[in-house]
Parts: structure tokens; C-alpha cells; sequence
């Protein structure tokens, strides 16, 4: 028997390759025109996320936030040189720090953390098409992703080393499930959309807005008739799944960590006014995006169902909160992108003009109408989309807009090489410091980092006496940079006045060109750093 | 032994035609014999071992059960423990530590007069026993900790810290002191200004070996010929710096020269012009009693944290050690070696890129085993007797090593930054609820069995 086995498999081995082949060739001839149309526009689609996202991918180092949950993911993985800098239980959950860690495990390196970030990104993109499809049919799905890959907010955002990309992966999976649950009448979509919005919260804990997207949904849907029993089924595994956060900081005894960032959080004073959201995320967006989504409310009125308070209120959750909440943050919203998406998608897919377009002897169908109206779109983000990931050189904003700081890395590394293990630094505030910790392996101490418990985030220690920690030796250097300058010219003068009272002496230094307001390139300090000692 | 000041002596002639030949590079026959480049020694003050590293985890400290009698005379009275201060009543002063009372303690040999000299001078006899440890050493006790700690370094003179300082430079006593009783300043001045004493420094010069003495808050006007005209407290400066009451290193400019003010130290490692030997004093942060031990850490981290970020650090090793034992109590009976010494047990730290990692080193040595190191890395003749019969510190290094990168030490015990990370409770709980999930995506996937499963009720069906 043993013997004439491989010789029958062989024999056997072309009939299921002859059939996949032939079931094949059966499917592409059942692909009509459109579809393979449509099929290559999604494709299209994620090419072009994939290229706005990968492009120059590692052109500048990590941005402050990136370098915390970089380096909270190489404590994870037990790298020895960054555990002492970036202790696990700072602020927030530890899903996507836990997934980089793995990767982590075989070295920590900035690439392969953008490339996971990316990689939600593209996700993202993905499951915007196929909860379009499922909504509003394959047209609009298509659409819908085309302009989340071009749109220069979900850009930004998923280059960057940030828990909100992820989180809105998570989130835009969970509507997917909620909206084939209801479609399916399967409650095993629900359990799964459960188990997604678990996931979501365990990404960042504001992914529980998104929960209340939710339950401000079945509440708005009458015509969706769910028992509470199931309701709470699909809660319960939510639940059970963000429990993981909860226990992991109890069973670390670190719970004041999660509950000081929560204290802190909600009695921080507020870093934006109340116009920051409406005047930035529009346009992160897509004016016309934004403009296409709500038109079509309005165009399409008649259609108005479930679909649109399911997008509605997935929007609606984390920007009302946002809105009224004092912190803001550019990236907050960014899972308001896919619904926004997907309401311009349906507006460009499903609503057509009466009659045909003239413009002297031209003459548009509807429909060529509405495919042009969404090239136009999708150009109208290009072209910032391309903006945002080449760095900009204009003076006083040369700080990258994919959220990187030009010269961090270069002078962590240099720090790295050229300062003794043990030395300690002295920033203008925490966001140089976590770069000098990340990239030098040096302590470094913020100087805007607030001696007052109620007024700094626990993730940082302040420094309680900086004029008496370098006449003691305890910090021997001094960093000044353009960036942190920039937003408290107060703190960078006292940081410059430590360097010229205690014998700083220039020790590295980097500038960059800019333009002048003349227009004329001029060169400007961008880092340097200052020997200092009693 | 008692030695023969006059013998110790080089005539003036000869150190005269040296210095006619000014520091040139140091001749061939004079090249280290280490890869030692640079020599730098360091003398706090007032200090022994066992009172700060007598509980230090490693090397000869406090012995178990120890309990000095509060009168010599009756060993088996009241006694008194060893205790770390600031944890009871009594007041960290600054015991006496005059010749009379070293010698009162020292009780011919027999080590139990430390409570009973100090209550004979009218103090509290109690305070020699006291002792400060890691948290209030933190520094110190990690350069132990990284570098070589020696547990046999004696002061090399039962006395206080002029005659002290003179056998740091001249490795003899500095002829016959007026008197034996105190050694502190204004007391012991050799006759003549110490005009016939021969210092290491000579040795340097005559073989071209560059050196530097540096004064922190140096006064140059403050001399042997001045210090009466000067308070007390700043008229250390010549115990301190014995060349100061030296005339030819006063009345030759090429040699007064090479005494210059610290922040010169700083300058030299920046312009790497730091010498080939360099002695180092300091003035406030000096740790002597009642002094602040922080800012005496915090003085010498700058010396060696700025000597580690330099490219001297290298070729580079810092001596650190104490002038006298100040009064406190020291368990170990200093060896007798001559008329002087040894005096009682200080710290002494060496730390340098080829110093033995965390080492203790055992070997008898006092401060002319500097000199006898010196002497030796730069093949120069030995000063005195002393020198020359002296073990060199060069036990504490390991050459055969590759020199250690530069690392400031921490200024706090442990690591505070270090955290605990409980890894698989982060993988198991995370884990966990991604797999829960999983499962739950793959069961949506699979497609339903006729009438298994539970529907929702609502619209349905129209997907588009």
C-alpha cells in the first residue's frame, strides 16, 4: 500500500489543477465590462493608498507620539535598550503596541512600524469598499475607496506610527459587521461586529465613541428590530474583550496609570478652541468630499434608510465628543473618514442629473457627469495628498506634515555614537525628549513638563529643579529645537538661558534652508545641543 | 622607620637646572609604560572606609557585632553601635580630628578609643560611630559598583590633613614639623616654607612630563607668606595645596605656572590639552564634616563626567581618596610603618576605562601609592622611602581589557527607570481577545446551517 500511494497522487495531481483552471476561465467569462471596470478601480484604488502611504515612507524619523508607541512596543519586546525609557503602562491600550512587538521581537526599527500602520491604512481602504458595496452597491464602494486613499487626512494619518489609524481600521470593520448583520439577518455578524468593537476600544480606549455610534444607531432605527438579549450578547463580548486592558494593568499593578492619564484627560485645559475641528478636518477631508457626502443627504433623500443613521451616527459619536470635549487633536476624527467616504461614494454612484449635460457642443451623459464630478474629486485630493508626504521647506512650517521631526533621528543616532551611556538631557519640552530617548537611549527631562501633577501627563516626570539638576551634574546637556520653540517660545528662552549660564558650549548642530519672507533661501537652526556644566 | 626629612630631599641645584629645561615633551626614556595618559587624583577630605562603605554589600566593612566601648577602660561598659546617621538623635557634626585625638582613638594599637576621645574633647563620643550608606552615598557606592573600590587604602599619616596632603605630593612628611599635634594649617609649616622639599611635580618637570595642580576657587595671592591675612575657612587653600608653601613653586613663573584655577580642568579636556598628570582640590564641596555630601558627589561627577565625554577618557584614570580619616571610626588598625603612619582606613575609588569592573581590590596602599603609580607609568625615580616601597594602585587595573566606552555613572542606587514588564500576561490577554475574535469573524464566514442558527429580525435581504 505504501508503495503505490505516491504513484496513484501523482497520476491524480493535474485533474484539480485542470479544474480550478477550468472554474477560472468560467468566472472571467462571467465578469461583465463593468465589473471588471470596477474591479480595476479598486485595485487602482489600493495601489494608489499603497503608493501615498509607502512613499518616502522613512524619509523622517518618528514624530514624538510615534516614538512613545514604537518604543512601548520595544519594551514589549524586551528590547533592553528602550525598556528603561518607555515603561509598557502609560496612557493608553496595548493592542497595536503588542502587534508591533512581535514584529519588534526581530529588531526595533522605524520602517517596519509605518509599514504596520500602513498597513491598517490600506485595510481601512479595503473595508471602506466592501462595506460600500454591501450599502450601496459595487459603484459606490469603488468610489468610496478611491477617495479615502486619496484623501490627505486618512494619508497623514496612516503613515504615522498612531493608535488612531488602527482604531479606525477596527472601527470601519465593526461597521461592516453591524450593516451584514443586518442585511444577513445572521447574529453571528453581530457577535463578530461585538468582538471588532472590542478590538476597536482595545486599540484606543476612544474607540468606546464608537460604541456609542452604535447603540445611537439602533436607537435612531426603529425598522431594526434587535432582542436584548442579543444586544447584550454582542456588548458582552465587546466587553469581555476590552476587559483584556482593565486586567493587564491590574494584574501589572500599574491601574493608577490607566486612571491618572484618565483624571488627567478630563481636567486638562483645552489646547484648541472650539473652531479647531470645523476648520481643519474639511479640509483634511475633501471640501468637495465633505460637500459630495452632505449633498447627497439632501439629493438623495428619498433613499434615506438605516444606511445612512448607521454612517450618520458613526460620525456623529466621536465628532459631537470631540467637538464639545476641551482636547482636540488632529487625528481624533479619523474615523469619521470611511463613513464621509462612503456617503460621497453613494452621492457620486447612485445620484445622476435629470438629463444630459451641455456645454456649447459638448454633451455629457449623467453618468459620464458623475464619473467626471468624482475624478475631479479624487484630483482635488491628490494633489494635497502629495503635498502632505513631501516635507515642506516653507519658513516656520518645515515640520513635516506626515508628522515626522526632520533631524530627531539624526541626532538621536548622533547622541547615540558620540554621548556617554548614563548622561541625561534637557529639552524644551516632552516631545524632543521622547525622540533623544528613543533614537539616543539617554534620559531626557522636558522643561515644559510641569512640576504640577494636575497640570502634566503622568506618562511624563517633570523636572522639579532644572537650574539645580545641571549645577549638580545630573543633566550635563542641553537641547534646543525649532520645533518645540515653536510652540513655547517662553520655555526655549529659559532652555537658552541654562546653555549660556552654565558654560554651554555647541556640540552638534543642524539647520536646514527655508525660505525667507523675501523668498530668498535663508539657513536656520533647526537642533543643537549644548554641553553644559556648573 | 623613622625617616630622615634631609635625605627625602633633592637639592635645589638640580630641580633648578631641570626647570631651566621648562616642561618639554616628555623625553623617550619617560613614555607611560600603561596605556595611562593622563593621571588625574582627586583628595576630598575627612572621611574613613567604615564610614562610608561599612555597609557597603562587598570589601572589608563593619564587622558584625561591633560595639565601642564609651570608656576604654572598660571594655565590657557601655558601648556604643555602629549607626547610620541622620537616623537617631544625634547631630552629624564634624568630629574632632586633631593628632591627639587620632592617637587617642587609635589607643596604641588597640582601636577602642573612637567614643572616648571625642567625649575627651568635649563632644559627642557617640557621632564617631556613625556611618552613611548607599542612599546617601548613591554615587559613590555605584562607582564602586562599575569601578575598583580599594578596602586597604590608609592615609599615610596619623594626623590631619596638611601633613596628609604633603605625603600626597611629596611622599615624606615634609621635614620636621614644628609640632605633632595638629597638622591642620598654621600648625606644622616646615621650617623655611618647605624650601627643601622635593615633589613629584620636580620629578614631572625634569623628565618633561606635562602636569597641572588645579584650585578650585583659587586665590593666587593666598600663599604660606599670606594665609594669615585670610579667614580660616579660605585660607585652606594652602593645606590644600602644599605647593603654595613651597617658594620655588611661588617665585618661578614657569613653574607657578602649572597651579591654575579648576575651571581650567574643564578648558583642557575640551582642547585636549589635559596634562599627563593632574591633581585636583576642591574648595566648598570638599565633603568635609558637616559639608553637604550631595554637593561632594555632585563636584566630583563633574570631574569624571566631564573627563568621560572628553576623548581623553580613553587613555585616562581618575583617583579618587580621602585626605584624613576625620575623626570617625575605622574598625581596620592601621599597619605602623614609621613615625607617622599609616593613619586610619579612607575610600578610595579608582575609576578609569581599564579599571577591573566592580573590583575590591585587597591591597595595602596610602597615598605614595599614587606616587609610586605615577612613578612608575613614567619611569621616574622614587621621592622617598615611602614611594618606594609603597604597592602602586595598578593592582585595581586590567590592561590586558579593551577600555571600556565612556558611561557616566547613575546618581541614584538601582535603576529607577527599569521596569518590570510582565510580557506573557501582555501576549496572553492581548492575544486572547484577537483570537476571540478571530474565531468569531470565522464562524460568520462559514455559511449557516439551515435553521441552527438564530436570525435577527429588520429589514434584511437587500444587499446591494
Amino acid at each position: 500500500m505504501s508503495a503505490s500511494s505516491p504513484s496513484r497522487s501523482a497520476v491524480a495531481a493535474p485533474a484539480p489543477i485542470a479544474t480550478l483552471a477550468r472554474r477560472v476561465a468560467q468566472r472571467v467569462r462571467e465578469v461583465d465590462r463593468t465589473t471588471a471596470v470596477e474591479a480595476t478601480l479598486v485595485c487602482a484604488a489600493l495601489a494608489l493608498a499603497a503608493f501615498l502611504r509607502l512613499w518616502q515612507l522613512d524619509r523622517l524619523g518618528f514624530n514624538s507620539d510615534e516614538a512613545v508607541y514604537a518604543g512601548q512596543a520595544a519594551a514589549i519586546a524586551n528590547d533592553r535598550a528602550l525598556t528603561p525609557f518607555f515603561p509598557v503602562f502609560r496612557a493608553h491600550p496595548l493592542l497595536f503596541q503588542t502587534i508591533l512587538s512581535l514584529g519588534y521581537r526581530l529588531g526595533t526599527g522605524d520602517l517596519f512600524a509605518r509599514l504596520l500602520a500602513d498597513l491598517f491604512g490600506a485595510g481601512t481602504v479595503a473595508m471602506t469598499f466592501l462595506t460600500g458595496r454591501l450599502l450601496y452597491g459595487r459603484r459606490a464602494g469603488v468610489v468610496a475607496a478611491l477617495l479615502l486613499a486619496l484623501m490627505p487626512y486618512a494619508v497623514v494619518v496612516s503613515r504615522q506610527v498612531l493608535l488612531d489609524g488602527p482604531m479606525a481600521f477596527f472601527a470601519t470593520v465593526t461597521l461592516y459587521l453591524v450593516a451584514r448583520a443586518i442585511l444577513s439577518r445572521r447574529l453571528v455578524f453581530l457577535y463578530a461586529a461585538g468582538g471588532t468593537m472590542g478590538l476597536t476600544v482595545l486599540t484606543k480606549e476612544t474607540g468606546l465613541l464608537m460604541l456609542g455610534g452604535a447603540f445611537a444607531f439602533f436607537a435612531l432605527s426603529p425598522e431594526i428590530r434587535i432582542r436584548a438579549k442579543h444586544a447584550l450578547g454582542a456588548a458582552g463580548l465587546a466587553a469581555a474583550i476590552i476587559l483584556a486592558y482593565p486586567l493587564s494593568l491590574r494584574f501589572a499593578a500599574h491601574t493608577q496609570a490607566g486612571q491618572k492619564y484618565l483624571v488627567y484627560q478630563l481636567f486638562r485645559r483645552p489646547n484648541h478652541g472650539w473652531a479647531f475641528y470645523p476648520t481643519t478636518v474639511p479640509e483634511a477631508m475633501g471640501v468637495l468630499v465633505v460637500a459630495a457626502a452632505v449633498l447627497g443627504l439632501w439629493l438623495l433623500r428619498r433613499e434615506i434608510s438605516w444606511r445612512e443613521t448607521l454612517l450618520l451616527s458613526w460620525i456623529a459619536a466621536p465628532s459631537l465628543f470631540f467637538q464639545l470635549y476641551p482636547v482636540k487633536g488632529y487625528q481624533y476624527l479619523i474615523a469619521c473618514a470611511p463613513p464621509v467616504a462612503l456617503l460621497a461614494g453613494r452621492t457620486l454612484a447612485r445620484w445622476q442629473p435629470a438629463r444630459e449635460l451641455r456645454w456649447r457642443a459638448v454633451r455629457v451623459s449623467p453618468r459620464w457627469a458623475m464619473t467626471g464630478a468624482a475624478a475631479a474629486i479624487a484630483v482635488s485630493l491628490a494633489l494635497p495628498a502629495w503635498g502632505a508626504i513631501e516635507p515642506s521647506s516653507s519658513a516656520g512650517t518645515f515640520l513635516a506634515g506626515t508628522g515626522g521631526v526632520p533631524g530627531g533621528r539624526t541626532l538621536g543616532r548622533w547622541i547615540r555614537h558620540h554621548v556617554p551611556r548614563g548622561a541625561e538631557f534637557l529639552t524644551i519640552g516632552p516631545s524632543m525628549a521622547n525622540l533623544v530617548e528613543f533614537y539616543g537611549h539617554r534620559r531626557a527631562w522636558g522643561l515644559s513638563v510641569s512640576p504640577n501633577p494636575i497640570h502634566r501627563n503622568p506618562a511624563y516626570d517633570a523636572i522639579r529643579n532644572p537650574d539645580l539638576a545641571i549645577r549638580t551634574n545630573e543633566i550635563q546637556y542641553v537641547v534646543w529645537d525649532a520645533f518645540s520653540a515653536s510652540r513655547t517660545t517662553f520655555f526655549s528662552r529659559r532652555l537658552l538661558a541654562y546653555a549660556h549660564r552654565y558654560h554651554g558650549r555647541v556640540l552638534y548642530s543642524q539647520a536646514v534652508t527655508v525660505s525667507g519672507r523675501d523668498g530668498r533661501p535663508v539657513q536656520t537652526p533647526l537642533l543643537v545641543v549644548y554641553g553644559v556644566r556648573r | 622607620m623613622r625617616l630622615r626629612p634631609t635625605l627625602l630631599c633633592v637639592p635645589a641645584a638640580a630641580v633648578a637646572a631641570a626647570l631651566a629645561a621648562g616642561s618639554a615633551p616628555a623625553a623617550a626614556g619617560h613614555a607611560p609604560t600603561t596605556p595611562i595618559r593622563h593621571f588625574i587624583t582627586l583628595m576630598q577630605q575627612n572621611h574613613t572606609y567604615d564610614n562610608y562603605f561599612g555597609t557597603y554589600p562587598r570589601g572589608d566593612g563593619l564587622p558584625a557585632g561591633v560595639c565601642m566601648p564609651v570608656d576604654p577602660r572598660r571594655p565590657h561598659g557601655r558601648c556604643v553601635r555602629p549607626f547610620h546617621l541622620g537616623s537617631n538623635q544625634i547631630a552629624a557634626g564634624d568630629p574632632a580630628h586633631s593628632t591627639a585625638t587620632a592617637r587617642r582613638e587609635f589607643d596604641h594599637g588597640r582601636m577602642d578609643g573612637f567614643v572616648g576621645a571625642l567625649d575627651a574633647a568635649h563632644e559627642d563620643g557617640r557621632l564617631a560611630m556613625g556611618y552613611w550608606n548607599g542612599s546617601d552615598l548613591p554615587y559613590y557606592w555605584n562607582l564602586a559598583d562599575q569601578y575598583v573600590l580599594y578596602d586597604r587604602f590608609f592615609s599615610s599619616a596619623m594626623a590631619g590633613s596638611f601633613l596628609n596632603h604633603v605625603y600626597w605630593v611629596t611622599g615624606g612628611p615634609a621635614g620636621e614639623p614644628a609640632s605633632e599635634t595638629g597638622g591642620e594649617l598654621g600648625q606644622p609649616l616646615p621650617r623655611g616654607g618647605g624650601r627643601g622639599l622635593t615633589t613629584i611635580f620636580d620629578r614631572l618637570q625634569a623628565a618633561g612630563v606635562s602636569w597641572k595642580f588645579y584650585v578650585q576657587n583659587y586665590n593666587p595671592h593666598l600663599t604660606y607668606r599670606t594665609f594669615r591675612r585670610f579667614p580660616a575657612d579660605r585660607a585652606a587653600q594652602v593645606t590644600r595645596v602644599p605647593l603654595l608653601s613651597i617658594p620655588r613653586y611661588l617665585d618661578t613663573p614657569a613653574l607657578r605656572a602649572h597651579i591654575v584655577p579648576l575651571s581650567q580642568y574643564y578648558d583642557d579636556l575640551l582642547s585636549n590639552r589635559l596634562p599627563a598628570v593632574s591633581y585636583i582640590v576642591p574648595s566648598g564641596p570638599s565633603e568635609h564634616p558637616p559639608s553637604s555630601l550631595a554637593s561632594g558627589q555632585a563636584f566630583v561627577r563633574s570631574l569624571i563626567n566631564s573627563l568621560i565625554a572628553s576623548p581623553e577618557w580613553k587613555s585616562s584614570a581618575f583617583l579618587l581618596s580621602y585626605d584624613d580619616w576625620g575623626g570617625w571610626y575605622d574598625h581596620v588598625k592601621p599597619p605602623r610603618v614609621d613615625k607617622y603612619g599609616y593613619g586610619f582606613r579612607v575610600p578610595a575609588i579608582l575609576v578609569s576605562p581599564y579599571a577591573r569592573r566592580g573590583f575590591v581590590d585587597h591591597t595595602q596602599l596610602d597615598f605614595t601609592s599614587i606616587l609610586r603609580f605615577i612613578e612608575d607609568n613614567w619611569r621616574l625615580k622614587p621621592l622617598t622611602s615611602r614611594d618606594a616601597h609603597a604597592n602602586s594602585i595598578a593592582t585595581g587595573f586590567d590592561f590586558r581589557q579593551p577600555p571600556r566606552p565612556p558611561e557616566f555613572t547613575s546618581q541614584t542606587r538601582g535603576n529607577p527607570l527599569e521596569t518590570h514588564v510582565r510580557r506573557p500576561l501582555i501576549y496572553g490577554l492581548y492575544g486572547g481577545a484577537a483570537a476571540l475574535t478571530v474565531l468569531l469573524l470565522a464562524l460568520a464566514l462559514v455559511p449557516p446551517g439551515r435553521g441552527r442558527e438564530p436570525a435577527l429580525s429588520g429589514p434584511g435581504g437587500d444587499e446591494r
